[in-house]
């Protein structure tokens, strides 16, 4: 069986799982407050921002930090726990089918839920933009190629992130310890952002690659460029060993 | 039951994952104060106040995730397998379940809050002088967030009772973590919704306020638990 059916036979098991109700709602909530409160985006003449940028980068500030790792470790709950029921990851493993490519299918189901997510933020972001627009009389929508930019830079610098979580769900087979420490992960990425050692917390990228754009688009605040260097190769590095583990040990626990 | 419900979580790793959470949120105010103590040292500020200003709001967010991913877990544990099923032909009522659970929530919780609180008394007795007045101060922060605590397990638990799928509750709950973290703390309304309610602080909050939140909190418990049993009446019902 060639990956491809693998990864829409994955695609159907977790067709009524009501994942994409939980990711819609948490796009949605996401932008209630900046609807609400539309009018904070004016009074920024310290930091030196447009309203709209503002408003644009306020909600993905909440995403990259919190909503965004958040819901991707409950895509990875999802993943396993559709499998626990009746057995089922005993009768995929019984078939003619490599582990390894088991493994690379559940993680581009995992990543196509990431991208999903990203789609909905963006048109949830379009709609909010709208409404603020009219109760504000101000033209808050941003041209699609800048929001397009902005939710690619955070998807990307999230896939490393979901590497980590996926092969913490995978060696962990208490499904508490791996929520728990993925979950708690996030929070200390605030402080994260603001250490030298930011580069070595795959956590804390989308939210420290979002600041940064943020900062670049006011003028008080001080510009931070996106050091590639240590980045780049340590992102990498990161990624590619996690999914190395995690393939040599998927199913490992189930075989014994 | 209680001692039943502590039998159920020895091998689901629910204990070691709080004593863990809370010194894992104990750590924040010690590295914090570690490495940038002297922002903090010289503010005009009685040091207890410091310390929570600074830190709580992420603790508070901690203890929250925990208990989120407490609940679920607890509820996860029956589900899976069909184990309520038995429960519910033994002569027990359904809403003991979550009663007996919720205390046991609680009573984790209670570790985590010492936890902490020896955390913030150490910063307090290492960068700044301990006075006895500031134990005390220590001590009624630490009681007046377990009981804001409450409506948060009693709802949380209501909505792992509510799904049988993990990534649910689960998917449920971070949403409304999140919302907590997003809405605006300075309104009294939008504080009261049951998952803010932690993020609030003893130290520095006027005396009819803490009462009010008090209040609240209470009331938030009693309506959570009454929803639990309606909900578990028409579940029954229904089947």
């Amino acid at each position: 069986m060639n990956l491809l059916f693998l990864i829409r036979v994955e695609f159907q098991k977790i067709r009524r799982s009501k994942i994409v109700l939980i990711l819609a709602i948490a796009a949605i909530i996401m932008w209630i407050p900046a609807m609400i409160n539309g009018d904070v985006n004016f009074k920024m003449d310290d930091i030196g921002i447009s309203p709209e940028n503002n408003f644009l980068i306020q909600g993905f500030l909440g995403m990259a930090w919190f909503m965004f790792p958040a819901s991707m470790i409950v895509s990875t709950v999802l993943l396993h726990q559709t499998e626990r029921g009746n057995r089922g990851i005993l009768k995929m493993l019984s078939l003619p089918i490599r582990g390894t490519s088991l493994c690379i299918a559940k993680f581009i189901v995992l990543l196509a839920l990431s991208i999903l997510q990203m789609v909905m933020t963006v048109i949830m972001y379009y709609i909010s933009a709208l409404v603020v627009s009219k109760t504000q009389n101000y033209d808050f929508i941003l041209p699609f190629s800048f929001v397009i930019k902005e939710t690619a830079l955070m998807l990307i610098s999230g896939i490393p992130m979901l590497t980590v979580f996926w092969l913490l769900s995978i060696l962990i087979e208490t499904p508490i310890f791996s929520i728990g420490i993925g979950l708690a992960s996030i929070v200390p990425s605030v402080l994260m952002i603001n250490t030298k050692v930011w580069f070595a917390y795959p956590m804390a990228y989308p939210f420290y690659v979002i600041t940064n754009e943020y900062a670049k688009l006011t003028t008080n605040m001080s510009d931070t460029t996106l050091d590639l260097i240590p980045f780049l190769p340590t992102a990498i590095g990161i990624s590619v060993i996690c999914l190395l583990i995690s393939c040599l040990g998927f199913g490992r626990s189930e075989r014994k | 039951m209680i001692g039943l419900e502590f039998k159920k979580i020895k091998h689901s790793g629910l204990f070691p994952t709080f004593v863990i959470g809370g010194i894992f949120a104990a750590l924040i105010p010690i590295l914090n104060m570690a490495v940038r103590s002297e922002i903090f040292i010289n503010l005009e500020m009685p040091p207890v106040q410091i310390l929570l200003k600074e830190n709580w709001q992420m603790m508070a967010m901690l203890n929250v995730l925990l208990i989120t991913v407490g609940a679920c877990l607890l509820y996860n544990i029956e589900y899976a397998d069909n184990a309520i099923q038995k429960m519910n032909t033994l002569p027990i009522k359904e809403f003991q379940l979550y009663f007996s659970k919720a205390t046991l929530i609680t009573m984790l919780c209670v570790i985590v809050l010492l936890i902490e609180a020896a955390a913030i008394g150490f910063c307090t007795q290492h960068w700044f002088q301990l006075s006895q007045e500031m134990v005390l101060d220590i001590v009624k922060h630490f009681l007046y967030s377990l009981l804001l605590l409450l409506p948060v397990i009693s709802i949380a638990l209501l909505i792992a009772s509510a799904c049988k799928n993990m990534w649910i509750s689960l998917g449920i709950g971070v949403i409304c973590v999140f919302t907590a973290s997003i809405l605006p703390a300075k309104q009294f309304v939008f504080s009261l919704f049951p998952f803010a309610l932690p993020f609030q602080m003893y130290a520095g909050t006027a005396e009819d306020i803490l009462r009010n939140y008090m209040i609240a909190a209470v009331c938030e418990i009693a309506v959570f638990g009454i929803a639990e049993a309606l909900f578990l009446k028409i579940r029954r019902s229904l089947k």
